[in-house]
């Protein structure tokens, strides 16, 4: 294993440190809970929307606090969830008056900590909410999940969120707007490679240099089978049948296309699937309106890519097209 | 002895802690047949922080030491055992937050709570192979007993134990179909669940405690 790490125990509260500096004026952080919070929320006018999963899914969710997406985020161990404390200062700190979302992807530990949480800050007189993403199609139930997976379709519910919020949007219109959201997205991926999380210093799975692992999970989690490796293109072939057909998107729908980086596939790669996706999209009569290629919810440092597909409405287009300012930014 | 004292609930958890430490490479063992071979560790875990802070737990009532139990073992243990476990103890907390006694029929109540706890956050049901199984058969003793005239907590102990250990072998050829287990599938038919044989195991060393002689044990 070579990666850039002193002491494995260290890696998530030094990757924290560093977000926290490279943003310092914009975010805070909390060591004790392994907060990441904007600098100016809470504030009374605004309901906080916040999330928390296991690290390693970078830039999910701990790099997507700024202005327009999350409030705060507490990130747990790499692919461990957050324990049910750090979740429940997280609401206590982001208190409103007018109440708190809480996103979570479909993975067990998340949600049991989560609702524990809630349980917990309710009790305390706290106005919380829960949304469950559950977006991959691959398979209903996986290792760590009951139902389906929630992957990088999680994006869309918090920008949609995020921006609504931002807005002055109260809790249960956010709630129905990650409803929409959630009911109109779909995803799927693909690994090429296993990855390694530091503490652990080996892979978390075997897969030959031939072979690719067809609907993977963000853990690495079985999907849909193991298949030899194939052309770009008959693999984006089989991403986009089983995500357009799911929902399904029909022709005319006006749809946000999105060609997701597992963390260790170049971008050049994600363009080279890219193509082959928009052209597929086009075929089938959807208006892509607005495009995503890039890493937005990763594996470390796993090779590998998912697509997902959002049907739009008016009020959804507006919210992905306001703006936003994250810790992750290329101008 | 009717009541139950909040001192009678401190030795209990106590001796549940103990129980925990003492076989944590057991219940590892128990849950590398079908699960990730974690439980014991995570178990451990959050009863060694138990036994860290016992001086400092709050006491003023049966239901401040127990939710101060849940949140130091929720505190401690990520994953899916520190929801699960927490909640039983936040539940039943929660039902006696200003009592320094209670009866059977507030013990049903709480575990009541508990249990209705853990299957809200799993999503577990009784059959599917989990500590349900043996928490849901205790409660029923406690129930019957609790309406009773003359009833004495030490004879519902070790009732109530005698259906934990017989949930161990009544299960054993079971599917799993909550936790991690229930991706193992098949793997988990004829191995007892370490959740369940944790809590059987428990309860015989609450006899031990309490002074109460154990039930004949079981034939695995």
């Amino acid at each position: 294993m070579k990666k850039f790490v002193n002491d494995p125990a260290k890696f998530v509260p030094e990757m924290l440190e560093g977000i926290f500096l490279a943003n310092e004026g914009k975010l805070k952080y909390e060591p004790k809970y392994n907060l990441i919070y904007r600098a100016d929320r809470p504030s009374k006018n605004h309901v906080s929307v916040i999330q928390g999963s296991g690290s390693g899914h970078e830039p999910a969710h701990v790099m997507t606090v700024g202005s327009g997406m999350l409030d705060a985020a507490s990130p747990g161990n790499v692919f461990a969830a957050p324990p049910m404390e750090y979740c429940l200062e997280c609401i206590k700190l982001m208190n409103t008056p007018k109440g708190v979302l809480v996103l979570i992807n479909n993975y067990q530990g998340d949600r049991m900590n989560w609702d524990m949480a809630i349980e917990m800050a309710e009790a305390e007189g706290i106005n919380v909410k829960s949304f469950i993403i559950d977006d991959d199609v691959a398979v209903q139930n996986s290792s760590y999940t009951i139902g389906r997976r929630g992957v990088a379709g999680n994006f869309f519910v918090m920008k949609a969120c995020g921006a609504a919020a931002e807005k002055g949007a109260n809790l249960d219109q956010l709630l129905e707007i990650a409803k929409k959201v959630n009911a109109n997205v779909r995803s799927m991926g693909v690994a090429l490679t296993s990855c390694t999380p530091p503490a652990k210093g080996k892979p978390i799975f075997e897969l030959g240099d031939d072979e690719m692992e067809v609907g993977v999970g963000i853990h690495g989690e079985p999907g849909r089978r193991r298949d030899k490796m194939k052309p770009a293109d008959a693999i984006v072939d089989e991403l986009f049948d089983a995500v357009a057909k799911d929902l399904p998107f029909k022709s005319g729908d006006r749809v946000a296309l999105m060609v997701n980086g597992l963390g260790g596939t170049p971008p050049s790669e994600l363009y080279v699937l890219y193509r082959k996706a928009a052209l597929r999209a086009k075929a089938a009569g959807l208006n892509i309106v607005r495009n995503y290629v890039g890493n937005y919810c990763t594996s470390l440092e796993m090779a590998g890519a998912s697509l997902t597909l959002l049907k739009l409405d008016k009020e959804i287009e507006e919210l992905l097209a306001a703006p936003a300012e994250i810790a992750v930014r290329v101008f | 002895m009717k009541e139950i004292t909040l001192a009678d609930v401190e030795t209990a958890v106590k001796s549940i802690a103990t129980t925990a430490l003492k076989n944590e490479q057991y219940f590892c063992e128990l849950d590398s047949y079908a699960g990730d071979a974690d439980f014991g560790v995570s178990l451990a875990t959050g009863f060694r922080a138990i036994e860290q802070e016992w001086n400092e737990l709050d006491r003023s009532s049966i239901g401040t030491f127990l939710l101060k139990i849940s949140m130091v073992f929720s505190k401690n243990v990520g994953g899916c055992s520190g929801p699960i476990w927490g909640t039983g103890f936040m539940r039943a907390g929660a039902l006696s937050k200003d009592r320094t006694t209670i009866t059977l029929d507030d013990l049903d109540k709480m575990l009541t709570a508990s249990i209705e706890g853990i299957q809200k956050r799993g999503g577990a049901q009784l059959g599917d192979k989990t500590l349900l199984d043996a928490l849901v058969p205790i409660r029923d003793i406690v129930r019957e007993h609790a309406g009773k005239p003359d009833v004495n907590a030490r004879d519902v102990l070790q009732k109530a134990t005698e259906v934990a250990n017989e949930a161990i072998e009544r299960t054993k050829g079971l599917v799993a179909k909550r936790g991690r287990q229930q991706f193992t599938g098949d793997r988990s038919i004829g191995t007892p669940d370490p959740g369940i044989v944790a809590i059987a195991t428990m309860m015989n060393d609450l006899c031990t405690q309490f002074g109460v002689a154990k039930p004949t044990p079981s034939k695995n």
